[in-house]
């Protein structure tokens, strides 16, 4: 009896003093905590490369103000690992990774687990109730795909009633329905009746695609660096005529974070445009896709997104 | 005379029934050794055939033997989280138990609930809800003052995917509990209690002794299930086994190669495990065997 009461005890102590390892400081705002912490928290999903994928044999940082359930920016790399890092850079302090899956980050609420969502994340009016949403930091076209032997399609607005593939939740999702909205364009939809095809991710896909055309879809609509990705890999898919549109891809902030993020918002926006001024992004734009995707995204307006009301 | 004949020679005088009973014996100590082997052999056809089938499909085993290494080294927390989640399973399992099992209604009602409720929900959506909807929890009673209290409710991904893995788990293991202990006959309760033992005393000295024997073998089964679907809290984040396999094989495309050998790895995981669990039981028996 004496035992099993000192076990349990010792569990539920154990237990709170896991649990009572959150960040104790006190700050005015986000900006002040971040820069008192030393360490920006930074989310991504490592499932799309080349924005962020897995260091094979990356040990983690020694010396490293992150916490132990975070990892080192020398375990992960890509596009959007490299902008977190110039951003902490520029501000000061170490970036730390978190890697949730990327429902969790769209979703908001993230009880302060991490500061902010460096993860090519389209700037969205369903969104931008969750979300505050940074200068974009660079843009992505969408473009459909299909089996490569296919001759009958030589347009997108061919594909009017067939089987297309995406992921669910999307943007692509999205546009297929016709409810795509992003602030400060408006969208051709130029695929009539498509019928949608919900997958986790953009690759399951255009995995399902490359089974053979029409085996389980005529199409997949995804991002055209994913896309060009998998063909360099051996995917049997080519690109269907011109990228259908472009979407804007910015950091994004907890609403609900606490002490008040708003200066936070405000400050990576400003380095951001630091960064588009002076040719970091471009460089690395131009290192990752070997193309400039990030010249349209500093030209954005950010101010008309108007998100502190 | 009579004396010599008590007199044992050195070697005994060959007993015919000995001797039938030795040679039967090593003639099925012969066949099990033969049908062992027979089994052996078509465990190996089977696996042969497995990685004949696997390279149809496109498969690359030069990958595998380049990259497993990424995937083993998740192994260790998904072994760590098993053990800790089925560790605070077995306990929440047993006072289900005793729960289940008490006449007190408020005791009988919480248990109850419990058991119904989680089992019949599925993980996946526990594990949201505890990392998604305690915080929420904690920040109404942030804003009510009580922030230390608050703060304890925003748990870790890997907090909370051994708090989900342990709730579920305790819930199908109230039951392997509840059946063990009334499988210990009742007879022996009162027995006990016309000695004079207190009621605790007659659960931890008479009952559980003998239900953990009965216990065990379920344990081990849940033990082993436990450790593919401590594959679920990767959701979260966290990087073990098929965390690590599914992200890694995005960057090449290489699904089928990753997933094999996450599928090995667990695979691996869960025969050392029925074996750990057989020693085990083994052990248990000792006092009943013959």
């Amino acid at each position: 009896m004496k035992k099993f009461y000192i076990a349990f005890t010792m569990f539920v102590v154990l237990g709170l003093l896991l649990s009572a390892c959150g960040g104790t400081a006190t700050a005015d705002n986000k900006l002040e905590e971040i820069l008192a912490r030393g360490t920006l928290i930074v989310s991504t999903d490592p499932a799309y490369p080349p924005q962020s994928e897995l260091v094979e044999g990356g040990a983690r940082a020694e010396n490293t103000k992150c916490a132990s359930d975070q990892h080192t920016s020398s375990e992960l790399t890509g596009f959007d690992i490299d902008v977190a890092l110039a951003i902490a850079e520029k501000l000061g302090v170490e970036a730390c990774f978190v890697t949730p899956d990327w429902t969790l980050i769209t979703g908001g609420n993230w009880a302060n687990r991490w500061d902010i969502s460096i993860g090519s994340m389209t700037i969205t009016p369903e969104r931008m109730s969750k979300l505050y949403f940074t200068q974009p930091y660079y843009t992505t076209p969408a473009a459909f795909y299909v089996y490569t032997d296919n001759t009958t399609y030589t347009d997108p607005a061919e594909l009017a009633g067939k089987k297309i593939g995406a992921c669910t939740g999307c943007t692509y999702d999205a546009y297929l329905a016709g409810t795509l909205q992003i602030p400060g364009e408006t969208f051709d939809y130029v695929v009539a009746n498509p019928d949608f095809v919900g997958y986790e991710t953009d690759l399951n896909a255009l995995q399902d695609l490359a089974l053979g055309d029409g085996v389980r879809l005529d199409a997949v609509l995804t991002a055209q660096p994913t896309g060009a990705g998998v063909i360099a890999d051996g995917f049997p898919l080519k690109q269907l005529g011109e990228p259908v549109y472009f979407e804007y891809l910015a950091g994004a902030i907890d609403i609900a974070s606490t002490p008040d993020p708003a200066p936070f918002v405000q400050k990576i926006t400003e380095v951001l445009l630091e960064l588009h001024e002076d040719g970091t992004l471009l460089q690395l734009s131009q290192q990752y896709y070997g193309l400039d995707l990030t010249t349209a995204a500093g030209l954005f307006d950010w101010e008309m997104l108007d998100q502190f009301k | 005379m009579a004396v010599d004949s008590l007199n044992f020679p050195a070697k005994p005088p060959a007993d015919p029934n000995l001797d039938m009973g030795l040679a039967l014996v090593a003639q099925q100590r012969k066949e099990r050794l033969i049908q062992t082997v027979k089994i052996g052999v078509v465990w190996v056809g089977l696996i042969i055939f497995l990685i004949a089938l696997l390279l149809q499909f496109n498969f690359d085993p030069a990958y595998v033997f380049a990259h497993y290494r990424f995937v083993l080294e998740g192994m260790l927390i998904t072994i760590g989280i098993s053990m800790a989640s089925i560790a605070a399973a077995t306990v929440l399992a047993l006072l289900g138990a005793l729960g289940r099992l008490s006449h007190n209604p408020i005791a009988q009602g919480v248990s109850g609930f419990y058991v119904s409720l989680v089992r019949g929900t599925p993980l996946l959506i526990q594990i949201y809800i505890i990392y998604l909807g305690l915080p929420q929890i904690g920040s109404t009673l942030n804003s009510m003052g009580y922030s230390e209290i608050g703060r304890l409710f925003t748990l870790t991904a890997v907090q909370s995917g051994i708090l989900a893995l342990s709730l579920n788990y305790g819930a199908y293991m109230t039951e392997i509990f509840r059946a063990g202990i009334q499988s210990i006959g009742h007879g022996q309760r009162e027995a006990a209690e016309s000695i004079g033992m207190s009621r605790w005393q007659i659960m931890r000295r008479v009952i559980l002794p003998q239900a953990v024997r009965v216990i065990i073998p379920d344990i081990g089964n849940q033990f082993i299930a436990m450790q593919k679907d401590s594959a679920q809290v990767s959701v979260m984040g966290i990087w073990e086994m098929t965390y690590r396999a599914n992200r890694f094989a995005r960057q090449d495309s290489k699904f089928m190669e990753m997933f094999v050998v996450a599928a090995a790895f667990y695979w691996l995981l869960t025969i050392v495990s029925s074996w750990l669990e057989g020693m085990l039981e083994r052990r248990m028996a000792h006092a009943y065997e013959r």
